[in-house]
C-alpha cells in the first residue's frame, strides 16, 4: 500500500511559500502518517505538534526498530522521506528528529545482508540536500593566531600582514554528490546526515537526543543495554572512521555540556561518551582519544562544586 | 558598621544576625519572629522606628534577611513592596548612596527570582539594572567608595545576565549578551572577564545554535572576526589560555580541556601542542605532559616526535607502564619495520599491564604484538630467524582474535599475514569475513580478497570480486581496482582489454586532478600526481610485457612528468634494453635503478640474471645480489629461479634444486601484485 506523495514536485503549489500552504501540507502529511501508526493523536495538528508529539515518536521509534523497517517498500520510510521533500523546513525537521535511529539501525544491520533500500534512501535525500545547500564546498574553521588582534583581544603586530596567513582546517570536506548508496562512501554519507542533525540540534526534542546517545552507546561497544530489545544483545560494533565519529562528537558535546536542563540526556551522554573513550583507546585513534577524554575531564568537573562557585552570588550584609 | 554576616541558610536560628544602620544595631530575632508569622508590615515599621530608616532601606534590608535565611519567596514578597521601578527612575547622578540601595535591592530580586527558577523575568529585571547604570552614570561612577561596591554588583549583573537568558532558553539574546560585555569588557577585572569569556566559548561550543556574526560596527579595522561558532568559541578559549600563560588568571583545567575537544575536532592537535608547551611546570607532571602531546603528534601524524616522547614518559624511571602510551607507542612502531623490534617490547609490556579495570585492552595488545613481529620479521636478517618471528605474529594475532572475534582489524590482518605466507585457504576465509562485516566498505579488504583469488589461480572469479568492488566504490577511490583489474586481465591473456582498463583509469585520474580546482592542499596535488604516475607505470610495464617499444617510451616519458627520479621507470627503460639485445646498456639502466632504490628487488633480480651469464668469474656477484633481492622480498620466485641456476652454474645442485623448487611452488601461489602492498 503506498501513501499519497505529499511533497511530490508534481504537485502545482505556486504560493508554496505561504503558511496556508505550509499548513496544509502539515495537515496532508499527518493524514498519510494516520495510515501507517495506529494512533495519531488529534493535538497533532501542524508540523511543530507533529515533532514534539511523544506518542507519534515513541510509535514511529518502535516501527523503525522492527526487523524488516528498512526494506524499499516499507511505507514509514517512504513517508519519511516524502515528508523530507516537502517545502516547509518545519517538516524537515520532523524527519531529522529521525535521523539518530534510522542512521543507527542502517548502520548495524550493514553486515547482516538485508535490503535496507529505505533507509538508504532517506539517507541520500539528507545527503543530498547538504550538498545542495554548501553547494559541495567543504566547511572550513579558521584557528587564529593570536600575534594578530582580533575583536576579543588586542596584541601588537609587528608586521602588518596582508593577507592574514590562514590556518584553515577543513571540518567538512567538500561533498560530491552520489546517487546511490556506495559502501566505500557510507560513512561519508551518515556522517554528513549527522551533521545535518547536528545542525538543527537546538531544536530537537529530548528524546531524539536520547536516541543518539543510545546508539552512540551500540555503535562503539556493540552491547545493546536496552532490556527491552527483544533481538540479542549483542550485536557487533561498527567500523567507526573520523567521518562518522566527528559529527557524532559534536553532538554528544552537545548533550553532555550544553545548556539543557536533562538529568536524563546527560546521563545517557555521559554513558555514551565513556564507550566511546574505550573504543577510541581499542582502535588507538589519539584525536579521539583527546577528545573523548577532554569530554570526561569537563563533565567530572561540571559536578564537582568546588569548580561550581557561584560568583554572582550577593554579599548579603544586613549593615546599610 | 558592623560586620557582614556570612549567609548561613542552614542554621537560620543558631548565628545571631544584627541589622545595623545610622550608628545602631539590633539584633535580627523579633524581626524574624514578625516576618514568619507573615507580618511584613510590622517587621518594617519595627525596623523603621529603631534604625531610623525610611521604607526603602527597611524593606531592603529585610528582603536581605530572608534571602539569608533561605527564604526565597519570602525575600521576593518582601522585595515587592518597594516599587523599584519607580525608585530606579526617581535616581540621580548625585544620589549615588541611594543608587546604590536601589539597584542592590533589585539584583536582590533578581538572585531571588532565579533560585525560583523565573528565569525570563530575572533577565528582565537584570537588564533594567544594566539599563539604569548606563542611564545614570554614562560616563562611569565617580566617587570611588561607592564605586567599588556598585561596581562589584554591576560586575555581577553583567555576569549574569547571560545565563538567565540561557536559562530562560532565550539564546539568540544570550549570545548578543556576552558578546555586548565581551567586545567591550571596560571595568571588569580580569577574573570576571574571564569567566565570562570562558561561559561564551563553552555556549558557543556546545549550544547547537549557530550565532551568525558579531555586528561590529567600527571595531573591526585590521581585527580578525571569527565567521562562526567554533572559530569564536577557538579564538575565546586561545584568549583565555594566552592570559593564563601571562598569569593574568588562574590556571583553570576546563578551559585547556575545552580547546582540547574543539581543536580534536578540526584535527588541529598542533596547536594544542604549543599551548601545553607554554604551560608552566608543575602544571602538569611531566609524564602526563609528554603523553598528551604524543597524542597531539600523532594525532597528525608526526610519528617521530611522538615516539621521541613516548621514550621519555616510558622510561623505567618515569611512567613505563602507562597502557595508553604503552600502545600507541606499539602502533606507531608496528607501522616501521625499523622500529618494530622497540615496538615488541612495548606491545608485551601493553599486555602485561592490561589487567582489572583494563582487561578489554589485552587484545589490543596482542595485535599490537602480531603487527610489530610481523614487521620485525621483514627485516631479519636470517631466513630462521624471519619464520620464527611470522610464526609468533600468527600467533599473536591469533590471541588477539580470541580476545575480540569480530574485530574487523584483526581478522584483515589475519588475512593478510596467511597470504603472505601462501597459506591461501586460511587467508581466503579471513579475507571473506573481512568483507562481511565491513559490508565491504574497506577497499583494502576488496583487494586482499581480489589478490588472493589471483594467487590461487582463479583469476575471472578475482575479476568479478573486482567488479563487485568497483560497484561499491565512488569514482575517485577507484584506481588502485582498476589497476588491479588491468593486471587481473593480462594474467587471463586479455592485454587489449587491459589497456581500456588502464585508459579508462588515466581519464579518471586525468579527470581528478583538474577538477577540484584551488580547493587543493598541497598534499592532494601530490597524491593525484602519484596515482597519475602510477596509471603511466603500469601503461608502460603492460605494453612492455606486450614489447610494444614505441608505446613503453611514450609512457615512461609521461610518468617521468609525474616523477622524475624513479627506479621503476630507469627499470622499465633497462628492460626494454634488455629485449632488444642492448645487454650492455641494460645493465646499466638496472644498476642506475638500484642506486636511486637500494631495496627495489626487480632491478637487484634482473642484474643477477644477467651477470650469471656473463660467466663463472660473475656467479658470486650475482649470488650475492639474488640473496640480497630474497632478503628484501623472500618470495619473489624470480629471484629464486635466477638464484637455483647461478647454484646450478657453480655445480651445487642441492642448492640448484631447492631454489628452483621455492621458485616453482612460489609459481603456483603468485598474486597478481605483491601481498605486500595491502599491509
Amino acid at each position: 500500500m503506498s501513501s499519497s506523495n505529499p511533497g511530490s514536485p508534481s504537485a502545482t503549489a505556486p504560493s508554496s511559500s505561504s503558511a496556508s500552504s505550509f499548513s496544509s501540507k502539515a495537515h496532508s502529511c499527518i493524514q498519510a502518517l494516520s495510515s501507517i501508526l495506529s494512533t495519531v493523536p488529534s493535538s497533532v495538528s501542524s508540523s511543530s505538534s507533529l515533532l514534539h508529539d511523544p506518542t507519534v515518536s515513541s510509535q514511529i521509534s518502535t516501527l523503525l526498530r522492527d526487523p524488516d523497517s528498512g526494506s524499499g517498500d516499507n511505507n514509514l520510510c517512504r513517508w519519511l522521506y516524502d515528508t523530507f521533500h516537502s517545502p516547509d523546513p518545519e517538516l524537515k525537521l520532523v524527519v531529522l528528529r529521525f535521523v539518530p535511529i534510522v542512521a543507527g539501525i542502517y548502520l548495524s544491520r550493514i553486515a547482516l545482508r538485508k535490503s535496507l533500500a529505505g533507509f538508504e534512501a532517506i539517507l541520500l535525500a539528507l545527503y543530498a540536500h547538504e550538498t545542495t545547500a554548501r553547494d559541495g564546498q567543504p566547511i572550513s574553521v579558521n584557528v587564529p593566531d593570536l600575534t594578530q588582534p582580533s575583536i576579543y583581544h588586542e596584541a601588537k603586530s609587528s608586521v602588518k600582514t596582508q593577507a592574514t596567513e590562514l590556518n584553515l582546517a577543513v571540518i567538512s570536506p567538500t561533498l560530491e554528490p552520489h546517487g546511490t548508496m556506495r559502501s566505500s562512501r557510507r560513512a561519508r554519507i551518515v556522517g554528513v546526515a549527522l551533521e545535518l542533525y547536528y545542525s538543527k540540534i537546538s531544536q530537537m526534542p529530548v528524546s531524539s537526543k536520547l536516541e543518539f546517545c543510545e546508539f552512540c552507546d551500540i555503535w562503539a561497544t556493540g552491547i545493546q543495554n536496552k532490556p527491552s530489545s527483544s533481538s540479542s544483545s549483542k550485536q557487533k560494533t561498527i567500523l567507526l572512521p573520523w567521518e562518522l565519529l566527528q559529527p557524532s562528537l559534536r553532538i554528544l558535546g552537545h548533550c553532555l555540556l550544553g545548556a539543557h536542563k536533562s538529568k536524563k540526556l546527560y546521563e545517557a551522554a555521559s554513558i555514551a561518551t565513556k564507550s566511546l573513550y574505550e573504543r577510541s583507546l581499542h582502535d588507538i585513534d589519539a584525536k579521539a582519544i583527546l577528545a573523548t577524554s577532554s569530554l570526561l575531564r569537563l563533565e567530572k568537573m561540571a559536578l564537582d562544586p568546588k569548580l561550581n562557585v557561584d560568583h554572582t552570588e550577593i554579599d548579603m550584609s544586613l549593615a546599610l | 558598621m558592623a560586620d557582614d554576616e556570612t549567609p548561613s541558610q542552614t542554621q537560620e536560628s543558631s548565628t545571631a544576625r544584627e541589622f545595623s544602620a545610622n550608628g545602631t544595631s539590633m539584633s535580627t530575632t523579633d524581626v524574624e519572629a514578625k516576618l514568619d508569622k507573615g507580618n511584613i508590615e510590622e517587621a518594617e515599621s519595627s525596623l523603621r522606628e529603631r534604625l531610623s530608616l525610611n521604607s526603602e532601606e527597611a524593606r531592603t534590608l529585610l528582603g536581605r534577611l530572608e534571602y539569608q535565611r533561605g527564604n526565597v519567596e519570602a525575600a521576593l514578597r518582601v522585595l515587592d513592596g518597594i516599587d523599584l521601578q519607580a525608585a530606579i527612575q526617581k535616581l540621580q547622578p548625585s544620589s549615588q548612596q541611594a543608587a546604590r540601595l536601589v539597584l542592590e535591592g533589585v539584583y536582590l530580586k533578581v538572585k531571588s527570582l532565579q533560585k525560583l527558577g523565573k528565569f525570563a523575568e530575572a533577565a528582565q529585571d537584570c537588564t533594567n539594572i544594566l539599563d539604569a547604570v548606563g542611564r545614570i552614570f554614562p560616563q562611569g561612577i565617580p566617587d570611588a567608595q561607592v564605586e567599588s561596591k556598585l561596581q562589584e554588583m554591576i560586575s555581577k549583573a553583567v555576569e549574569l545576565l547571560p545565563e538567565l537568558l540561557k536559562q530562560a532558553g532565550k539564546y539568540q539574546e544570550a549570545m548578543a549578551a556576552y558578546r555586548r560585555v565581551l567586545l567591550n569588557p571596560r571595568n571588569l577585572d580580569n577574573d570576571c572577564c574571564g569567566r565570562i569569556q570562558k561561559a561564551f566559548a563553552v555556549f558557543l561550543l556546545h549550544s547547537g545554535l549557530e550565532a551568525g556574526p558579531p555586528s561590529l560596527g567600527a571595531q573591526a579595522d585590521g581585527a580578525y572576526v571569527p565567521k562562526n561558532n567554533l572559530e569564536e568559541a577557538i579564538l575565546l578559549l586561545l584568549v583565555l589560555m594566552r592570559k593564563i600563560h601571562h598569569g593574568d588568571i588562574q590556571w583553570d583545567p576546563s578551559v585547556l580541556d575545552h580547546l582540547m575537544y574543539a581543536l580534536s575536532l578540526c584535527s588541529q592537535t598542533p596547536v594544542l601542542s604549543k599551548q601545553l608547551e607554554e604551560l608552566k611546570p608543575g602544571v602538569f607532571h611531566r609524564t602526563e605532559r609528554w603523553n598528551l602531546l604524543a597524542l597531539c603528534c600523532s594525532g597528525v601524524g608526526q610519528n617521530k616526535a611522538a615516539m621521541n616522547l613516548l621514550r621519555k614518559s616510558l622510561h623505567i624511571n618515569e611512567r613505563p607502564n602507562d597502557l595508553t602510551a604503552l600502545l600507541l607507542a606499539a602502533k606507531i612502531c608496528s607501522e616501521d619495520s625499523q622500529l618494530a623490534a622497540e615496538g615488541v617490547g612495548y606491545a608485551q609490556r601493553a599486555v602485561d599491564n592490561a589487567k582489572g579495570v583494563d582487561e578489554h585492552l589485552k587484545g589490543v595488545g596482542l595485535r599490537m604484538l602480531g603487527l610489530c613481529l610481523g614487521k620485525q620479521a621483514k627485516v631479519s636478517s636470517s631466513d630462521f630467524e624471519r619464520s620464527r618471528l611470522q610464526n609468533e605474529a600468527l600467533k599473536s594475532l591469533d590471541s588477539a582474535l580470541s580476545f575480540e572475534q569480530d574485530n574487523p582489524d584483526i581478522i584483515f590482518e589475519l588475512g593478510a599475514h596467511y597470504a603472505e605466507q601462501r597459506n591461501l585457504n586460511a587467508a581466503l576465509r579471513f579475507a571473506k569475513k573481512y568483507i562481511d562485516i565491513t559490508g565491504g566498505s574497506v577497499m583494502k579488504g576488496w583487494r586482499l580478497l581480489a589478490l588472493i583469488l589471483s594467487a590461487q589461480q582463479r583469476f575471472a572469479e578475482a575479476e568479478v570480486v573486482i567488479d563487485a568492488a568497483l560497484d561499491e566504490t565512488g569514482k575517485w577511490e577507484q584506481g588502485p581496482l582498476l589497476r588491479l583489474k588491468a593486471k587481473l586481465k593480462v594474467s587471463q591473456s586479455r592485454p587489449m582489454e587491459a589497456i581500456e582498463t588502464y585508459r579508462y583509469l588515466l581519464a579518471l585520474v586525468q579527470a581528478q586532478r583538474k577538477s577540484f580546482g584551488p580547493m587543493k592542499i598541497d598534499s592532494q596535488v601530490e597524491d593525484d600526481k602519484v596515482k597519475e604516475f602510477e596509471v603511466w607505470y603500469g601503461l608502460a610495464a603492460l605494453y612492455s610485457s606486450l614489447s610494444h617499444w614505441k608505446d613503453v617510451e611514450v609512457c615512461v616519458k609521461k610518468a617521468r612528468e609525474m616523477k622524475q627520479y624513479s627506479a621503476e621507470l630507469v627499470h622499465t627503460e633497462g628492460f626494454m634494453h634488455q629485449e632488444r639485445g642492448e645487454i650492455q646498456e641494460a645493465l646499466a639502466s638496472y644498476i642506475n635503478a638500484s642506486l636511486l632504490d637500494p631495496f627495489y628487488v626487480p632491478s637487484k633480480v634482473w642484474i643477477g640474471a644477467l651477470l650469471s651469464k656473463l660467466g663463472s668469474n660473475s656467479l658470486p656477484v650475482a649470488r650475492t645480489l639474488l640473496s640480497d633481492a630474497l632478503r628484501i622480498e623472500p618470495t619473489n620466485r624470480k629471484a629464486w629461479y635466477h638464484l637455483g641456476m647461478v647454484h646450478k652454474d657453480d655445480g651445487r645442485l642441492a642448492d640448484a634444486i631447492d631454489c628452483l623448487q621455492a621458485a616453482s611452488m612460489l609459481e603456483e601461489s603468485d598474486p597478481v601484485e605483491n601481498f605486500r602492498s595491502i599491509l
